[in-house]
């Protein structure tokens, strides 16, 4: 009797290449997906644009030309300059008073009580509406922009840090207890760690937010800033200045969150 | 049969009469919505006199005063979404620099009404000796920046020779606390409230320097090719308003005062800028403007760059819809 052969059927010679190749593609595509998209979006607005005048609706093409214009005079290197000058001191001193009000937030029930409803109701407060005022207190110069940037970044911040301390397991607080950790050993170890992903989550959100308060400081009054262009435009009937302006506003802030977020992404690897 | 007939006819008389009305219908008031460029002010009287004595009822026109930013009204005109906004002159020039197809048909402030304002005791008594001193900007933009380039211009002054500051609409108070050495207005507001405050000014009006075109009514090209009827009876109302308004500013007062909340018909500052707002409106035929003018103001905003290219000047207005 002769042995029973046994075989493993190989699969055919195209399907073994199929799926790597169909891998390969999809990888492409998603990277690719965001720029299909933009590309499609300004397709349509070129299409839509030529049913309007310019000063309502420009053409793509013609706000690229105000951009590359402004770009080459200087104009826009020196007013984007600017309002990061107010933007990221604003979001600094907005992380750190947000951190230094949200850490004792959440750690003591007592402060709790006494702080979080005034933080809270701050919040109701359209900062659009004391811009003006924080002009005439602090006078027109940066520091009031500065200000009002980190007025901003300040309530995202707070709720983030006191969602991250709050949401650390009392079984590792209690692990610590039991090592007999110190207050600064608890906190360095654990703490700080534990919440530093949201704190970061919190950071990149109020990076972008800390644009929005340096444009809307600027449009009240200063004759420096993407704001100002922005203002400027609006006055000179310029709408390819106008969204020149807004674009290099976004692209700004796109630049702060993704740098946020790279931080992020080497905290995570290291901690 | 002739019976027959004188009974059709007679029939259709009394049918034809039965269906046609005893009075001719009225048509309805064309609604205007009318951007005024600055909150409800007593500076408006002439408009607020004009609908309150039925001027404008009376050209088959109802107002809606809208009081949103000038800039927005000229878009809204150019856009053919408004048919008319009340505007300053320089923002024609600047709006058909970019193509809007507005044009100003009549003159409402006869005279520019911008100032340079210092305290009468900081000393400056020329326009010179604004050389080196801090001078205070609403903002870069709008009639009061233009007018401050066209009267350093007019007074052979350049940017340099003044620290000018931006200090928003903070003006009364940046003079009265020493933070600037001037500011630039206008000739109806701070000058009257500072005085009013007891810190007598001199002031230094732009208007004598240079003769500009203020503010007037602008209307879409398009309205006044289709409906000059309506572009006349805007303007034949609004000039009675301020015929009357200049006839008897105290009742121009209290039928603003309805207009705008929280005037009262006696407040003496707001009479005060009333009789000077009076001033401005004096002046050569009601509601023209000249081409010298609008050459001035053209000239200035080349000199500043925000108009790069020389337009002929009578594509920014024209006097034909005048009474």
């Amino acid at each position: 009797m002769s042995a029973t052969k046994y075989t493993i059927d190989q699969p055919a010679e195209t399907t073994r290449t199929g799926a790597p190749l169909r891998a390969f593609v999809r990888h492409w595509m998603l990277q690719l997906a965001p720029w299909l998209t933009l590309c499609a979006f300004v397709a349509l607005w070129h299409l839509v644009s030529l049913g309007y005048p310019a000063f309502i609706l420009p053409s793509p093409l013609s706000v690229v030309e105000k951009l590359v214009e402004k770009l080459l005079d200087g104009t826009l290197v020196v007013h984007t300059a600017v309002t990061l000058s107010e933007a990221i001191p604003g979001l600094i001193l907005g992380a750190v008073f947000g951190f230094i009000t949200g850490y004792p937030i959440a750690k003591s029930r007592v402060i709790d009580r006494l702080l979080s409803p005034f933080i809270v109701a701050s919040q109701g407060i359209p900062f659009i509406a004391i811009a003006p005022l924080l002009l005439i207190w602090f006078g027109n110069g940066a520091g009031s922009k500065i200000f009002l940037c980190a007025i901003v970044v300040f309530f995202p911040i707070t709720i983030n840090v006191i969602v991250g301390i709050r949401g650390i397991s009392p079984l590792l607080r209690d692990l610590f207890r039991t090592m007999n950790a110190t207050r600064w050993q608890t906190f360095r170890k654990l703490e700080l760690p534990a919440a530093l992903p949201l704190i970061l989550a919190g950071l990149r959100v109020g990076g972008t937010l800390s644009m929005i308060g340096a444009l809307a400081a600027e449009f009240l009054g200063t004759d420096k800033g993407l704001g100002f262009i922005i203002n400027q435009g609006r006055g000179l009937y310029d709408t390819p200045l106008v969204l020149a302006g807004i674009v290099t506003a976004v692209v700004v802030a796109l630049c702060i969150y993704g740098s946020i977020r790279t931080i992020e992404r080497v905290v995570e690897k290291n901690v | 049969m002739l019976k027959k007939s004188l009974f059709l006819f007679a029939a259709l008389l009394l049918t034809a009469c039965a269906q046609a009305p005893a009075v001719a219908p009225t048509t309805a008031a064309t609604k205007v919505r009318l951007p005024m460029g600055y909150v409800a002010n007593v500076q408006y009287a002439p408009y607020y006199i004009a609908v309150d004595r039925g001027y404008f009822a009376a050209e088959g026109i109802e107002i809606e005063f809208d009081y949103k930013f000038e800039t927005d009204g000229v878009k809204l005109v150019g856009a053919g979404e408004l048919p008319f906004a009340v505007v300053s002159g320089e923002q024609v020039v600047l709006a058909r620099s970019q193509g809007l197809p507005v044009k100003y048909i009549a003159q409402w402030y006869k005279k520019f009404p911008i100032a340079i304002i210092s305290l009468e005791k900081s000393g400056i008594k020329t326009p010179q000796d604004l050389k080196g001193k801090k001078v205070g900007l609403p903002g870069l933009f709008g009639a009061t920046y233009v007018g401050w380039e066209a009267f350093l211009k007019a007074n052979n002054l350049k940017d340099g020779d003044m620290q000018a500051q931006e200090i928003g609409f903070t003006q009364v108070a940046a003079l009265q606390t020493g933070k600037v050495d001037a500011v630039v207005g206008y000739t109806n507001n701070e000058p009257i409230v500072l005085a009013q405050n007891g810190f007598p000014v001199n002031v230094f009006a732009v208007s004598d320097a240079v003769d500009m075109v203020a503010n007037g009514l602008l209307a879409n090209e398009k309205v006044l090719k289709d409906n000059p009827k309506l572009a006349r009876g805007m303007i034949s109302a609004l000039l009675k308003g301020v015929a009357d308004t200049i006839k008897d500013p105290d009742a121009a007062m209290k039928i603003s005062a309805k207009y705008v909340e929280g005037l009262k018909a006696d407040d003496p500052i707001q009479k005060a800028v009333l009789v000077k707002t009076i001033e401005a409106m004096q002046g050569g035929k009601p509601g023209e403007s000249t081409a010298a003018a609008w050459g001035n103001t053209q000239d200035a905003l080349l000199a500043m760059g925000w108009v790069k290219t020389k337009m002929d000047v009578n594509t920014f207005f024209t006097n034909e819809f005048l009474p």
